[in-house]
């Protein structure tokens, strides 16, 4: 019976739910349209709590720093501090942002912060460009070459000196790039058509976790 | 200007300089400011869900609106939270086996029909459509992407062995996805690039007077913490 | 000279950080104001926004984080100033957590510029999770998705949501996005199904790999990065931080593209036999 439970009894849910609303789409009869409204709020409200089992993943990872004293563990009570004090700022704000601590803390640490962290790729970027980005190969020199005409093409100092870019940086985005990223968006979903069956089947298990 | 709008420009301002200074190495500035990061954002997401989703689709809909069958997402979502306690983790399976069986179920036919028949079908119309017309650039484009296609597609076809027609397709598709790596290489670095542009920008605005020069301030105290930390971690002689 | 090319391809990376911070301040501190070519895809979006009579339903999703804002940020200002120009009914919305407190702030203050009404001019519904399940539920019954907007006030009530009762009544949505639930997510599972017109708006990353749904129309129009956006403000008339990063933008892909030839230069006339290719010398550079 525990067995049938931890093991095949998730497999028949994810079956039963898999072909039902496979199905579903094909049925425009009221009680089929109801069930996917229904069953699409569930999903909302079950996502919900999934989001908090990642913050307690990672609220556990920064205990276990803590705990222990391993090198850099006062960095793991600001982890803490500024999540608590966020948090109490948050519900005595009642969640909202305009004119409150908790906007205050959203726009000028959060905006700030995340900004940066992503905006360092640039540097990065351009560092990889000068130190990776060589022509070893035909193919090498096709990418290079596509790369370059995009970026020519794509701001208006390049549209400026050389007219003829933007429209060859848009034909390129148009026609070539199109053609190869279709293939790509062909080759993908099918892949991931291949891959819901058999999920649905029960021959991908992967995502139930464990050894059972 | 506001005392929260003055005091709010020197702190993004900071901390924005204490990102940055991971340019010029990992420092406790930057570590600071990472973990203040994962705090901040792992606060503000536990706000968003208490609000968004436990008090707006859960509480009030049960207790205002009668809608007492949401109790079950409610135990279900509870049943992902078993994952935490080693002995009844099995528990969660229930809650993924839904979401995943739900998830692929609805995707099924949408991809089909959005991603294959309608990819499909705006590769081939053009050119059943190119007869009615004569020959021109749009009826070229037709052809180049039809080509582009069928070769990318029997380049990712490895079940056959690549060699003859099939060989030859392969390499031209190779060519196509190359333009496509390229050209997504150009416009990644003018996403980079416009992030960075973004950053400066603020940082403009922070250094003018309104801001009592509170990047420039900041840049020279930043510098000079960091003097002090190389300064402090070299062996003294 | 080949000492000295190989030299170069060993230079210090932050040199090179220098040269692009210099290439992002100058520009930003004394722009050189070049015009700015509009493409047709970005005109698309623009002429449908200009096609939809007073009162049409226009569903803005800001599905972008802080992350995403410099690119995206600016085409949100831009739409929103054209639909509230427009006098269209504007949603607002996100799929993406973080987004919210941006999302809230660029649509009341744009409406507030415009002197628009909570609840009567326009309507901010806030975050939900899901993603895709969002735009499935809101497609079967808007109001079921937002029983209360982002300030608790009941959707059914609202005077911005009179008529729509799910997203078949929406006449445009378009979608900033930055990733996954993005732009494919709203043609998949929404205008699939539901028959809504839609646009992208997307950062410059993922921009490359929707033309496929323009070329069939799937989308109508796309903005693609902070060139889409300076696009869209030069068509609206409105000199906003798109137009104003341009230039910048122009310094730091001719740094790029200047590095990349050096490189290729001096890895050609470089002694290339003192670093075997593949070998851990060359891969750590």
């Amino acid at each position: 019976m525990t067995l049938f439970l931890r093991r095949t009894f998730p497999l028949i849910i994810t079956f039963l739910f898999g072909v039902a609303f496979a199905i579903q789409y094909y049925v425009p009869h009221p009680v089929s349209e109801a069930a996917l409204t229904e069953v699409s709020v569930w999903l909302r409200i079950i996502l919900g709590f999934a989001m908090i089992l990642g913050i307690a993943s990672l609220g556990q990872v920064h205990y276990a720093k803590i705990r222990t004293g391993v090198a850099g563990w006062g960095y793991s009570v600001v982890v803490y501090v500024s999540m608590l004090a966020t948090v109490g700022v948050g519900l005595w704000a009642g969640g909202q942002e305009e004119g409150t601590g908790f906007g205050w803390i959203y726009a000028y640490t959060l905006l700030a912060l995340q900004g940066t962290m992503f905006a360092m790729l640039g540097f990065f970027v351009a560092s990889a460009a000068f130190r990776a980005f060589r022509a070893r190969s035909k193919e090498a020199a096709v990418l290079l070459l596509a790369a370059i005409v995009m970026m020519f093409g794509r701001v208006p100092l390049g549209e400026y000196l050389v007219p003829a870019a933007g429209p060859l940086a848009g034909w390129l985005l148009n026609v070539l790039n199109t053609a190869a990223r279709r293939g790509i968006i062909i080759g993908i979903s099918l892949g991931g058509i291949a891959t819901s069956i058999k999920i649905i089947f029960g021959i991908e298990r992967s995502y139930l976790g464990g050894r059972e | 200007m506001a005392a929260s709008v003055f005091i709010g420009g020197w702190v993004a301002a900071g901390l924005t300089l204490f990102m940055f200074s991971f340019l010029y190495k990992d420092n406790p500035f930057f570590r600071f400011g990472e973990h203040l990061y994962v705090g901040i954002s792992m606060g503000y997401i536990i706000i968003r869900i208490h609000y968004d989703v436990m008090i707006k689709s859960l509480y009030s809909p049960v207790t205002q609106e009668g809608k007492w069958w949401l109790v079950i997402p409610a135990l279900l979502g509870l049943l992902v939270l078993a994952r935490f306690i080693p002995k009844v983790s099995w528990l969660s399976r229930i809650s993924f086996a839904v979401i995943v069986g739900f998830g692929s179920g609805v995707a099924i036919p949408r991809i089909i029909s959005s991603n294959i028949l309608q990819q499909v079908q705006g590769t081939l119309k053009p050119i059943l459509n190119a007869g009615q017309r004569p020959f021109g650039m749009t009826q070229f484009n037709a052809l180049l992407i039809l080509a582009g296609v069928i070769t990318v597609l029997i380049y990712f076809f490895f079940s056959i062995e690549h060699k003859g027609v099939i060989q030859i397709s392969a390499r031209i598709g190779i060519y196509f996805l190359m333009i496509n790596f390229g050209a997504g290489f150009g416009y990644t670095v003018m996403a980079r690039m416009s992030l960075l542009i973004g950053r400066f920008d603020d940082l403009i605005l922070f250094a003018s007077r309104e801001y009592a020069y509170a990047s420039l301030i900041l840049l020279i105290l930043v510098t000079l913490g960091l003097v002090l930390w190389e300064r402090g971690r070299r062996p003294s002689s | 000279m080949r000492e000295l090319a190989g030299k170069l391809l060993r230079l210090d990376r932050r040199a090179i950080f220098v040269l692009i911070a210099l290439a992002t301040l100058l520009p930003l501190l004394h722009p050189f104001g070049l015009p700015i070519r509009v493409s047709p895809e970005v005109k698309a979006v623009h002429d449908h926004i200009e096609s939809l009579p007073a009162g049409s339903l226009f569903l803005l999703s800001l599905d972008f984080d802080p992350a995403s804002k410099p690119e995206l940020y600016p085409m949100a200002v831009a739409l929103l100033k054209h639909a509230f120009k427009r006098d269209l009914r504007v949603i607002g919305m996100t799929l993406w957590v973080t987004g919210t407190g941006m999302a809230e702030k660029v649509v009341s203050g744009v409406a507030k510029e415009y002197g628009k009404r909570r609840g009567t001019d326009y309507a901010f519904l806030g975050y939900s999770p899901g993603g895709a399940n969002v735009i499935i539920n809101m497609g079967q019954d808007l109001t079921a998705t937002f029983p209360t907007d982002y300030y608790g006030e009941r959707t059914a009530d609202l005077q911005a949501l009179r008529g729509v009762r799910s997203l078949r009544q929406v006449n445009y949505v378009v979608s900033l996005a930055a990733g996954t639930p993005g732009v494919e997510s709203w043609y998949v599972y929404g205008k699939e199904k539901y028959g809504f017109e839609l646009g992208g708006g997307v950062t410059a990353v993922i921009a490359p790999g929707l033309y496929p749904f323009l070329n069939t129309g799937q989308i109508n129009g796309l903005i693609g990065g902070l060139r889409g956006a300076a696009e869209y403000e030069t068509l609206i008339g409105m000199k906003g931080k798109g137009v104003a990063g341009m230039d910048a933008q122009s310094a730091t892909h001719f740094v790029i593209i200047l590095l990349i030839l050096l490189c290729n230069l001096f890895y050609f006339i470089s002694p290339r036999t003192a670093v075997p290719r593949g070998s851990p010398e060359e891969v750590g550079r």
